[in-house]
């Protein structure tokens, strides 16, 4: 066996505790990430991990080995890195997380369908995170949400997503076809954490519409929505205790796009065109400029100089 | 979904409506073929009419017509309440009627038009359930024979005895022609293109907020609409359209058991009746 490649599949199921996670960020599917970790149990003759209970835990020899796995893996990259030439060109991908993990693993099977020889290792961050990781360098190409103060980056074709709204179940919107922005009024809402561009945005057309939220929460989970504490914005979802629901008139437009810095590499344009089909086919996204004007209907009740 | 007869009987009145998608002809109905009292829904059609004969060349909507202070329809709003002649040309009689339901531009009109071209019109599109029964006037004089007083009687028992509030002798239609007289005006069928758009131009500068309009309180949501009110009478028909280009024409007609003259309850259901249809059209 490939010693040092099934000690890298174990120091990242180790970090992810997942298997399915773990399997994203390898860009492979899990029943064979699975039977790779058996069979490196095998091999050295101790079990890793614990998977009687429902969450993946080390055990006990796995902490003691994981360090020394981390070693080797990291002097084996370090070694190929010297010899100048690594196992496979890496592109290193940034997403935000709440693209979900099906979207998330379409984009990494399209880009290997696409560009075999390169090996992709995507990461889960935030548009501001990303922003700074494509500046350092530690990014190669990002995916993420507009606007963003990026000064030297540059950008792919704009994709628009219009988000409907995620209600508690119990909430009497909930029984509505589609919300208004108005309808939201005295109610909290809950955005993504490090977005600041999209959230300016999105506050500024909710308070066009008339809604004020009483407090903004920045968390990546739903749970205040579940709870009924607040009311999130995002692509439609179907999970216990939640209704989505769209917009009235689509008020809300995000904009996603590739970024990266510098000229693009080869892999990066192949990811940009990989990301574009995927969001518009699995994701419902929409070429930028398409977005309705938004019109106000005077009625003379309430206009102005009534 | 919705139960209609619970929203109308929990605001006090017995209610019939009628809501149509206009691109689908999708609709809902609750008493839609019931004969109702207009009131001053009538002058829907008669606006109707009145473009019809412009289209025809047998009126000129420019032509200014003077209404003397003598000759002043009763009323609350508009020339009806001015104290002096007034001069103006008959399309903004027509804007005055629809705007403000001003009684005097009303039956201003009723002159140029006859209300026996309107009955002809309405016969001819084959909207059988309406028929216009009188002018402003004729119905107040009525109201006020009936009544045996001159102010609008809030006593059950003389509301009771009002022709005026009994669909067979007045002015009266229901709830699905007058989804039908709409949409004909938004689709250019009910006169000429140009007709049909100033039709909708007066219908959406109706100034009263607190009946179809309340049942849709956004910016970017046009409400056009004309109302009706008598003596236990509150009444709108309209067009809702929605920013996602959704149409959808409503009639909605109510009696309330109350009698008084504030009836602030009938006003908001014919708002929150006719949300919860247009509700359960794009639902």
């Amino acid at each position: 066996m490939d010693l040092v490649r099934h000690l890298r599949y174990f120091t990242v199921v180790a970090e992810e505790l997942h298997f399915g996670n773990a399997a994203v960020r390898l860009g492979m599917a899990q029943p064979p990430l699975s039977q790779r970790i058996r069979r490196l149990e095998e091999e050295l003759g101790v079990r890793l991990f614990d998977r009687s209970s429902r969450q993946v835990r080390l055990t006990e020899p796995g902490r003691l080995l994981l360090a020394e796995a981390r070693e080797i893996v990291a002097r084996v990259d370090r070694l190929r890195d010297l010899a100048g030439q690594g196992e496979s060109e890496v592109l290193r991908v940034g997403v935000t997380p709440d693209l979900g993990s099906a979207l998330i693993a379409a984009l990494i099977a399209g880009f290997r369908d696409r560009a075999p020889d390169v090996r992709p290792a995507p990461a889960e961050m935030w548009s501001a995170d990303q922003v700074i990781a494509l500046t350092d360098g530690t990014l190669d190409v990002g995916l993420l949400r507009h606007p963003v103060t990026a000064p030297g980056l540059s950008f792919g074709p704009v994709l628009v997503q219009r988000p409907g709204v995620v209600l508690a179940e119990t909430d009497p919107l909930a029984a509505t076809s589609s919300v208004h922005l108005a309808d939201l009024a005295g109610r909290q809402l809950v955005l993504f954490p490090r977005e600041p561009g999209l959230h300016e945005e999105t506050l500024a057309e909710c308070r066009h519409h008339g809604f004020v939220p009483e407090k903004v929460h920045e968390a990546q989970t739903l749970g205040l929505v579940l709870a009924g504490t607040a009311v999130a914005f995002g692509p439609q979802v179907e999970l216990p205790g939640l209704r989505w629901r769209p917009l009235l008139g689509s008020p809300l437009a995000w904009r996603i796009s590739t970024a990266w810095r510098g000229a693009a590499a080869d892999a990066a344009v192949i990811f940009g065109a990989v990301a574009v089909g995927v969001l518009k086919e699995n994701a419902g996204m929409t070429d930028d400029g398409v977005a309705p004007a938004r019109r106000v209907r005077a009625r003379p009740a309430s206009g102005f100089l009534a | 979904m919705t139960d209609l007869g619970g929203l109308f009987r929990a605001a006090g009145v017995t209610g019939f409506l009628h809501a149509v998608d206009l691109d689908t002809g999708a609709e809902v109905a609750h008493g839609a073929d019931e004969p109702v009292v207009m009131a001053s829904v009538f002058k829907l059609a008669l606006l109707v009419e009145f473009f019809r004969q412009a289209d025809a060349g047998r009126l000129d909507v420019t032509e200014r017509i003077t209404v003397m202070a003598d000759r002043h329809t009763p009323g609350p709003t508009g020339v009806s309440a001015m104290a002096d002649d007034v001069t103006m040309s008959l399309r903004d009689l027509a804007y005055l009627m629809i705007a403000v339901s001003d009684n005097t531009a009303a039956d201003t009109l009723v002159g140029r038009v006859g209300l026996s071209a309107v009955n002809t019109m309405l016969a001819a599109e084959g909207l059988d359930g309406t028929w216009v029964e009188h002018d402003c006037r004729s119905l107040f004089a009525s109201i006020v024979e009936d009544a045996g007083q001159e102010e609008m009687p809030t006593d059950p028992a003389t509301i009771s005895r009002l022709r005026a509030l009994d669909p067979a002798r007045t002015s009266r239609s229901t709830p699905r022609d007058m989804t039908r007289l709409l949409g004909m005006v938004w689709r250019d069928e009910a006169a000429s293109a140009a007709s049909c758009a100033s039709m909708r131009r007066l219908l959406g500068l109706q100034v009263w907020p607190h009946r179809l309009a309340a049942g849709f309180p956004y910016d970017d949501v046009a409400v056009s609409g004309k109302t009706g009110t008598l003596p236990t009478v509150r009444n709108e028909v309209g067009v809702v359209e929605y920013p996602d280009g959704g149409r959808y024409a409503v009639a909605v007609f109510t009696r309330s058991y109350g009698t008084a003259q504030n009836q602030p309850r009938a006003d908001a259901v014919i708002g929150t009746a006719a949300r919860a249809a247009v509700e359960r059209l794009r639902g």
